[in-house]
């Protein structure tokens, strides 16, 4: 499943219900456009008149009342482009601040199967390299490009002014240019994705073998990257080579154009002076205001594929802003902090059960853990239980309460995937709490053995760490994420494999961190070590989707089952038999 | 600054001199025709409207339209002759930094990853961008001259105006350039910093979505985002007032010329045609000067890359080139008294045939234990393989003999088959080599392998991306495995393997690299009690010199403190 793209249809309904949200700001945007428009035909049309009045003979008195006019317009034309170009440009930033915030806000709230379906690159494309596209052609090209239509179609209704036949054979070139572009988009666009396609790849070599440079030379495979390299920067080169020469000719259509439209004004001009139907002047105006118009044509059209490109991203965004999101419905604050799974049956494809009829209960403020190997189901249920997933029949609840329907914050889930977030540490604890002081976000740290080492970063707590910042080891990372749980305060909490990453000699202190980020709160824990299976008031064995031993663990030792076999291979440190391996 | 970015940009020029001048004459030959475009306006008016001749029309038209087909042939064979040059030296750089950085004996440069990656592209396509630069320049010269002899031969007067006026007001207009500069690149950073907290909240989606914080993160968000546009309303209305001001300006310029030849027409010292032309030429120069003026800052961008790509390709070597070539057969190992970061001093050998464990109290030591022995530079003492220095054995030589096989060991985009064997191992041959089922097996990523889709055949993402943890980590092993190297180094390799796969993995190592007579050798670095008891020796380090060492169980019943640190 990939996610959705909005049709045309779609974008232009979005782009006009944002319109339509703002009409003052539209109209007043609108208005100065034509007006810095206006102003700037009117010198041409002057001096046309000029043109006239020389070959009239007139004195040069002449030139007063024409210099006024052309002075006064130049003057009011430049400030209403220069105001028109900035009002297009808050309008569309306007716009595109709504849209990425939405944007964003939606992709962040979107079911974890969805997401897991569709695979995290996609949206991470839409969320960045979209935004930025559209950003940029927002910024870039659209006040040009919403200034030269103006300036063209005013352009041509002041030489219909003149007269229509003048107006007319500068439309002439009208239909020139749109097929040079009906010629050009279809085959520009396959290209430029493939150019983009290209790149990519080249980008991606570039990255993997800069980011994975340890490996390439532990292995000896700097020749064989630098080759896959040498080839996809190739494909990249002979790709922009070719789409440049099909522009090439796009260029030589629209100058084709451009030659039409200029020789059919100087023709039509020349048959109406001499018929007496318009002046010299009047032909001379509109062969200027013509040639004038030669550069922010090229430009509108040489803009277009950026624009047709930014399209696509918008259709990319919009799509994504359509999309249904996961709400927690506020329902009712839990009278206790009991846990529940209630016959709970889930299968991520519908057909292989992952869970079968899975019932647990967690007494307030009790710690049970889940054992078993890998695909048996710990996750799954884990995940169930704090609310990310849904179960295909059963349910989870907190003293009763549906966990989907419980007020924010009372269920929490640290998983096996950490993530630093890029900024300062302590901001990085306040997306669990952001109105938190800075003594509740020390305390956090503290609890779970964090604030030490904190304290030592170059900047202590406001020190920049994540993506670009102060690099964090992982048992590090895992601290900040129980740092979190801590300030969150939730009643009940979940720990998917927390300590797993953290290399033996770290795993005991984050064990020992997990503890006290669990005191106090109904805990739910999957555990791989089995150390944290030993702490726990509760261990729960589950094989093939079904919970096949519950109990103390002194008690599952002493039952001599599963467990008891599974911790013995684990006491001893004996390589575990066939027998032991779970699953 | 150094001068090294001069010399790329020089080298540029000369290495694609085939190209680049006869491109750069061509986009001469376009601005002559564009020059030229308002003049013949002007002499169509004076010649054909003006009279009423029907045959000057037909016969000037004609040679616009000659003009106009020689203007798109100059322009279209000359920009792709220029566009090909243009490619071709960022493809040549591109491959001259990506050789440097990827070089055996490592490049010798403050630059982080993500930096390299914006030499490589960027910096690289920037530096190209010169030969764009050149015939531009080249046609604003050209263009510049025509019109401006046209008009000096229409009037001497109006021609010095218009040569003196236009260059002045775009040096005027200049004078506000840095300020809009300073504003955009606010704007760009602004826009920069919203979309990597996008991607970044994106990227912890998982993690956010498990404490509930999608709220306190699209706030965040939002927050940024109104920053940014802030930024790019800022941005807008300096450039707005740019744009008032350089319109204003020279919108004045064009009307003053007009006003002025109007005057000069009205007193019959020039013809009407003349006027159009002067008109026509005046609003046409604008283009050519404006490019002239914003020449300088984009040869300062070309120029500021350049230094990048150079400080990249003149960057030193970390290594020194070894020449030496220890035998392969019964290798060993052996560093004494290396001092090195937090290494004080260390004495460890490992002998053909051994299995050696290395527990480490400081992560720190473990790390520059693994750092060293990949890159063998910037320390005291002695680090020999098979008896010879490791820096002064032949790089290539040295990595056949001593894998060290890195913590966060990457994959690649590729089959999982084209990972495990990089080098293209045959994934069937039994032979006498190990085959793939082996060390897959021995890595216990045979399950791995076995969850796929496509098997050995299945695509791994960018990074494994594809893979979780664990799973990357076996395969990883079976890789570094099946590579079969006399002296192999292992750091943590199973440290997302839950503990019942770690005592199967350990199996396979020892079943696998230490059967009767074999005589490879085996360092693991790792506090894992499953694999430490597969070893025949470990040795512990503390404050970077071994501390204590014996096999692991006679080390877990005498010493408590090797208890507290391994078995848990």
């Amino acid at each position: 499943m990939k996610l959705p793209i909005a049709t045309a249809a779609e974008s232009r309904a979005w782009l006009r219900s944002e319109l339509r949200g703002r009409p003052g700001e539209v109209a007043g945007t609108l208005a100065v456009g034509v007006l810095a428009a206006a102003a700037s035909i009117v010198p041409v049309y002057a001096l046309g008149l000029l043109v006239d009045r020389v070959r009239a003979g007139a004195g040069t008195s002449a030139i007063v009342g024409i210099s006024v006019v052309i002075v006064v317009a130049a003057l009011a034309g430049g400030l209403a482009t220069g105001l028109g170009s900035y009002l297009v440009g808050r309008l569309g930033a306007r716009m595109l601040a709504d849209l990425r915030e939405a944007t964003v806000a939606t992709a962040l709230r979107l079911p974890a199967r969805v997401l897991d379906r569709a695979g995290r690159g996609d949206l991470l494309s839409r969320v960045g390299a979209d935004i930025a596209a559209v950003g940029k052609a927002v910024s870039d090209v659209l006040p040009q490009m919403i200034s030269a239509l103006l300036l063209g179609v005013l352009s041509l209704a002041a030489m219909a002014g003149l007269d229509w036949r003048l107006g007319l054979a500068g439309a002439l070139a009208v239909p020139f240019y749109v097929l040079a572009l009906r010629w050009y988009l279809p085959r520009s666009a396959p290209r430029y994705a493939q150019e983009r396609a290209a790149v990519a790849e080249r980008s991606q070599l570039l990255v993997e073998s800069m980011q994975g440079l340890r490996t390439v030379h532990a292995y000896r495979l700097e020749d064989r990257h630098l080759r896959a390299i040498d080839g996809a920067s190739a494909q990249a080169r002979d790709i922009s080579v070719n789409v440049f020469t099909l522009f090439t000719r796009f260029v030589g259509r629209v100058n084709r154009a451009e030659f039409l439209g200029l020789a059919a004004i100087l023709v039509v001009g020349f048959l109406l002076v001499r018929d007496g139907a318009v002046t010299v002047g009047e032909t001379s105006a509109a062969a200027l205001l013509f040639h004038r118009l030669f550069n922010p044509v090229s430009t509108l059209l040489f803009t277009f594929d950026e624009v047709q490109a930014a399209g696509a991203s918008l259709a990319r965004l919009v799509g994504v802003l359509r999309m249904p999101v996961e709400e927690r419905s506020g329902g009712r604050a839990p009278a206790d902090s009991s846990l529940t799974l209630d016959d709970v049956s889930f299968s991520y494809d519908g057909v292989t059960p992952v869970l079968r009829n899975v019932s647990l209960r967690v007494e307030p403020g009790e710690r049970v853990a889940l054992v078993g190997a890998t695909g048996a189901g710990k996750t799954t249920a884990a995940s169930i239980a704090a609310g990310i997933l849904r179960p295909g029949s059963g349910a989870a609840r907190v003293d009763g309460v549906p966990v989907t329907d419980l007020p924010a914050h009372t269920v929490a889930i640290v998983s096996q995937e950490t993530h630093v977030f890029a900024g300062p540490l302590a901001e990085d604890l306040l997306l669990a709490r952001p109105e938190a002081g800075p003594a509740e976000v020390e305390a956090a740290l503290a609890a779970v053995g964090a604030l030490e080492w904190a304290r030592a970063l170059p900047e202590g707590l406001a020190t920049v760490v994540g993506d670009g910042g102060h690099h964090l080891t992982a048992a590090q990372a895992q601290q900040l994420a129980l740092a979190r749980l801590v300030l969150l305060d939730p009643a009940v909490a979940v720990l998917d494999e927390a300590t797993a990453e953290a290399g033996s000699s770290g795993a005991r202190a984050l064990e020992e961190a997990a503890a006290a980020a669990l005191d106090g709160r109904t805990a739910l824990v999957v555990a791989h070590r089995l150390t944290q299976a030993a702490a726990a008031d509760r261990v729960v064995v589950m094989e093939h989707g079904s919970i096949v031993e519950s109990g103390a663990h002194a008690e599952l030792v002493a039952a001599g089952g599963r467990y008891a076999r599974l911790w013995a291979a684990w006491e001893s440190r004996a390589p575990a038999n066939a027998e032991t391996r779970l699953g | 600054m150094s001068r090294s970015g001069g010399r790329i940009l020089r080298r540029t020029v000369t290495r694609n001199g085939r190209r680049l001048w006869p491109g750069t004459a061509l986009i001469g030959v376009h601005q002559a025709c564009e020059a030229a475009i308002p003049i013949l306006i002007g002499v169509i008016v004076d010649s054909a409207v003006t009279p009423g001749d029907g045959t000057a029309l037909a016969l000037w038209v004609g040679a616009l339209g000659v003009l106009f087909a020689v203007l798109t042939m100059a322009y279209r064979f000359g920009a792709r002759q220029l566009m090909k040059a243009i490619a071709e030296e960022a493809h040549l750089l591109r491959l001259e930094v990506s050789a440097k950085i990827l070089h055996p004996r490592g490049v010798r440069t403050d630059f982080r990853a993500g930096d390299l990656l914006t030499v490589s592209t960027s910096d690289a396509d920037n530096t190209s961008y010169l030969l764009d630069y050149v015939p531009r320049i080249a046609g604003a010269v050209v263009a510049t001259a025509i019109s401006a002899v046209t008009l000096l031969l229409i009037s001497v007067p109006l021609g010095l105006a218009v040569l003196v006026a236009t260059p002045l007001v775009l040096v005027v207009l200049q004078l506000s350039a840095p300020r809009i500069t300073e504003r955009v690149a606010d704007q760009q950073e602004q826009a920069g910093r919203a979309t990597s907290l996008a991607t970044d909240l994106v990227t912890g989606l998982r993690p956010l979505r498990g404490i509930g914080a999608q709220d306190a993160a699209a706030e965040r968000y939002r927050v940024v985002s109104r920053r940014s546009l802030a930024a790019t309303l800022r941005a807008a209305r300096t450039q707005g007032g740019y744009l008032a001001a350089s319109t204003v300006l020279s919108t004045l310029l064009a009307c003053g010329i007009a006003i002025l030849a109007g005057w000069f027409a009205l007193s019959g010292r020039i013809t009407v045609g003349q006027f159009i032309t002067v008109i026509g030429s005046a609003q046409f120069l604008v283009e050519p000067f404006g490019l002239l003026a914003i020449v300088p800052s984009w040869i300062a961008e070309a120029r500021a890359s350049a230094d990048r790509v150079a400080q990249v390709t003149d960057a030193g070597l970390v290594l020194p080139e070894g020449v030496a070539a220890p035998a392969a057969e019964r290798c060993e190992l052996h560093l004494s008294g290396v001092r090195h970061g937090p290494l004080a001093g260390l004495d460890l050998r490992v002998r053909p045939g051994e299995f050696v464990g290395v527990v480490a109290r400081r992560p720190a030591d473990a790390e520059a234990l693994v750092r060293l022995l990949a890159t063998p530079a910037g320390y005291e003492g002695a680090v020999r393989l098979g008896g010879e220095r490791l820096e002064d054995v032949d790089r290539d030589h040295a990595r056949r003999l001593l894998l060290v096989e890195p913590h966060h060991a990457d994959l690649f985009t590729g089959t999982i088959a084209a990972n495990v064997a990089p080098h293209g191992e045959d994934p069937s041959a039994p032979g006498e080599g190990l085959s793939m089922a082996g060390a897959l097996a021995a890595a216990a990523a045979d399950e791995v392998v076995d969850t796929q889709p496509e098997g050995l055949g299945t695509p791994v993402a960018e990074r494994g991306a594809s893979l979780s943890g664990g799973q990357r980590q076996r395969l990883a092993l079976a890789r570094a495995l099946l590579a079969r190297p006399p002296v192999l180094v292992l750091h943590d390799p199973t440290t997302a393997v839950d503990a019942v796969t770690e005592h199967a993995v350990a199996q396979g190592i020892r079943a696998l690299r230490h059967g009767p007579g074999s005589g490879f050798a085996t360092v693991v670095i790792t506090g894992s009690p499953a694999l430490l008891a597969a070893t025949d020796r470990v040795v512990v380090l503390g404050d970077g010199v071994v501390t204590a060492e014996g096999a692991h169980a006679e080390l877990g019943s005498s010493d408590d403190s090797y208890r507290r640190l391994v078995l848990r």
